[in-house]
C-alpha cells in the first residue's frame, strides 16, 4: 500500500501540487492523467523521494524507494554504456546479481551496443526491461508507451496485467487514453496540481468523453484551420 | 540561407554569453588564442601544418554528421543544403587556411580548401555500433564508461613502462603507474544524474563502501601489470613502488569522496584546493578523507534514505 496525505509541493512561489490525497493498493493498476504541467511527474518524483514536499507519503515497506521501479519519461543514458551494462548497473543497485540478461531480453534489444545509439523507443524499452528485472514491489511508469512501437506496446500492456496478477502496485501516466483504459483499475485526473477526479473502470468512457470536451472546447474553431 | 547563418551567429553569441563572457570579447579572445596557439605549434614541431589541417578537417567532419545534414536536407532542400554545407566548411577553413598561407604552406592551404568543399557533399555517421570491450562489465559504470573514453592512454602507459625498464629509469615507470591512476581519477570528475544514485537500495555508508571497493579493484586491475613489472625489475625499491601505489589508491578514494561531498553539484574550488594541498603534503589525506566522508554521507542521505 502507498498512502498520500495532504501532499503539497512548491517551487519558489509556484505551487505545483495542491493537497493531493491518494491511496494505492496491492494488485491494482492506477492511471494518472493530466495535461502537460499538471504535476504528474512531480507527483511521481515525490513518491520516489526525489523531491522534498509537505504532507506525508506512507508505504507498507520502508524505505519505499528501495522497492520502487521508476521509469522516467526521458531516461538518461551514459554515452558509452552498453544496453546489457545498463541493465546490470540497475540490477546491481538492487542487489539482483544472478540474472541471465540475454535470456530476459523480451524486446529483442541489441544489448551489446551502446545505449546512447538506441532510438527513443529502444531506450524506453531498455529502461523498462531494467526496472522489471529489479523485481520491484511498486512500479511508477511515466509515459511508458510513448515512442514505443505498437508490438512492444502490446507486450507492455500484457506485462502490466501480469504485474497486477503478481499483486504489485503499478502507477502509470500516459497521454494515450486507450492504453490506460486497457490496463488500469482506477484513473486519477490532475489539473494544475490539483486532484480533480478519481474514477473506476466502469466510468472510464465518461471520463474520456469529459476530457475530450473539456480539452478541445472551442480551440479548433478559434484556430480557424484553412 | 541568410536566416540560417544569422541564427547560427545568434546561437554562438548565446553560448559565449552563457560562459559569462561578452560575445565581442569572446571573439577577440578566441582570435588571439588561435594566433598564439598556432604560433606555438609551428615553433614546437615541424608537423605543425599537418596538425592544422587535421584539426580543421575534424571540425568539418563534425559538421557533416548524418543527423545534422539530414535536418538541413529536410528543412532547406538539396540545393540550399549543399550551398549551406559548402559555405559552413569554407567559413571554418578560413582561419586555418590563413595560418597556412602566413606560414608559406600554399599547397597545403589550397588542398585544405578543396577538401573542405568536397567534404561538404558527404555525410558521416559518428555513432558506431561497435562497442569497446572492457574488463569492468560485472559492475559497470565509471570504469566501463571511462575506460572506453580513455582507452588510448593504457597502451601508452604500458609502453612507457617497457621503455622505463629498457632505459633503467624507475621514475618513468612510476610516472606510467601514476598516469593510470590520474586517468582513473578523471572517471569521478563529474556527478552522475541523481537517478543513478537514487536507484541504489543502500545506505550512504554501503553506497560509498561499494563505490570505493569497486574503484580500488578496477584501478588495481589496470595498474597491476605495471606494478608487477616494476617490482620484478626493481626489487630493492619495492617500498617506494608500493608507497606510490598506496598514494594512488588514497587519492582515488579522496576523489570519490570529494565528488559525493559536493553531490549533486560538481566538485568545486574548496574540494579542489583541499586535494591540491594534499598533493603537496600527502599526509594531509588522513584528515581530508574523514572530512569528505562525513560530508558525502550527509549529501547522499538526501537521495538514498527515504524521507517518508
Amino acid at each position: 500500500m502507498i498512502k498520500i496525505n495532504r501532499l503539497h509541493k512548491t517551487y519558489g512561489n509556484s505551487e505545483v501540487l495542491k493537497n493531493i490525497n491518494l491511496e494505492f493498493s496491492k494488485g491494482k493498476v492506477y492511471g494518472i492523467v493530466g495535461e502537460n504541467g499538471a504535476g504528474k511527474t512531480t507527483l511521481f518524483r515525490c513518491i520516489a523521494g526525489l523531491e522534498n514536499y509537505d504532507g506525508e507519503i506512507i508505504s507498507d515497506v520502508n524505505p519505499l524507494k528501495n522497492h520502487l521501479g521508476l521509469l522516467l519519461t526521458d531516461p538518461f543514458f551514459f554515452s558509452r554504456i552498453t544496453g546489457k551494462e545498463y541493465i546490470r548497473l540497475l540490477c546491481n543497485a538492487r542487489n539482483k546479481t544472478n540474472i541471465d540478461i540475454d535470456d530476459k531480453n523480451i524486446f529483442d534489444l541489441p544489448l551489446n551496443q551502446y545505449a546512447s545509439t538506441y532510438s527513443t523507443g529502444m531506450k524506453k524499452k531498455l529502461a523498462i526491461t531494467a526496472i522489471l528485472l529489479q523485481e520491484n514491489e511498486y512500479l511508477i511508469l511515466d509515459e511508458p508507451f510513448n515512442g514505443v512501437d505498437i508490438q512492444s506496446n502490446i507486450i507492455l500492456a500484457e506485462i502490466i496485467l501480469k504485474l497486477k496478477e503478481l499483486n504489485k502496485i503499478v502507477i502509470i501516466s500516459s497521454h494515450i487514453f486507450s492504453t490506460l483504459s486497457d490496463t488500469c483499475d482506477y484513473i486519477h485526473l490532475l489539473r494544475k496540481g490539483e486532484q480533480i477526479k478519481s474514477v473506476e473502470k466502469l466510468e472510464f468512457k465518461n471520463l474520456e468523453q469529459e476530457m475530450k470536451t473539456m480539452t478541445i472546447g472551442n480551440r479548433i474553431e478559434k484556430f480557424d484551420l484553412k | 540561407m541568410k536566416d540560417y547563418f544569422y541564427l547560427q551567429f545568434v546561437m554562438t553569441n548565446r553560448k559565449i554569453k552563457e560562459a559569462g563572457i561578452n560575445p565581442l570579447l569572446g571573439f577577440v579572445l578566441s582570435f588571439v588564442a588561435f594566433v598564439l596557439l598556432s604560433e606555438y605549434i609551428f615553433q614546437k614541431t615541424e608537423f605543425a601544418k599537418y596538425l592544422v589541417i587535421l584539426t580543421c578537417l575534424s571540425l568539418q567532419f563534425k559538421l557533416s554528421e548524418k543527423n545534422r545534414t539530414d535536418f538541413l536536407l529536410s528543412t532547406f532542400g538539396d540545393n540550399i543544403k549543399k550551398k549551406i554545407r559548402i559555405f559552413e566548411n569554407v567559413i571554418v577553413s578560413i582561419p586555418f587556411v590563413a595560418v597556412l598561407i602566413y606560414k608559406n604552406a600554399f599547397i597545403e592551404a589550397t588542398l585544405l580548401l578543396v577538401i573542405a568543399i568536397i567534404i561538404a557533399s558527404f555525410s558521416f555517421y559518428t555513432n558506431f555500433n561497435f562497442s569497446i570491450p572492457t574488463p569492468f562489465s560485472k559492475r559497470p559504470f565509471e570504469f566501463s564508461v571511462g575506460f572506453r573514453k580513455t582507452f588510448f592512454i593504457f597502451p601508452v602507459a604500458y609502453i612507457l613502462t617497457v621503455i622505463a625498464i629498457n632505459m633503467g629509469n624507475l621514475n618513468l615507470g612510476i610516472f606510467s603507474m601514476m598516469l593510470i591512476f590520474l586517468t582513473s581519477f578523471s572517471y569521478f570528475a563529474k556527478p552522475e544524474q541523481e537517478y543513478y544514485v537514487w536507484v541504489h537500495a543502500e545506505t550512504p555508508k554501503t553506497f560509498l563502501k561499494n563505490k570505493i571497493s569497486t574503484a580500488t579493484k578496477n584501478a588495481s586491475l589496470l595498474v597491476v601489470p605495471i606494478l608487477i613489472i616494476l617490482l620484478i625489475f626493481y626489487p630493492i625499491e619495492f617500498e617506494l613502488i608500493l608507497l606510490f601505489f598506496l598514494i594512488g589508491l588514497l587519492f582515488l578514494w579522496t576523489i570519490i569522496l570529494a565528488k559525493y561531498s559536493a553531490y549533486p553539484g560538481e566538485m568545486n574550488l574548496p574540494e579542489g584546493m583541499l586535494i591540491a594541498f594534499s598533493i603537496y603534503f600527502p599526509p594531509l589525506l588522513l584528515a581530508i578523507l574523514p572530512f569528505f566522508y562525513n560530508k558525502s554521507i550527509k549529501k547522499l542521505n538526501v537521495f538514498l534514505n527515504d524521507k517518508n
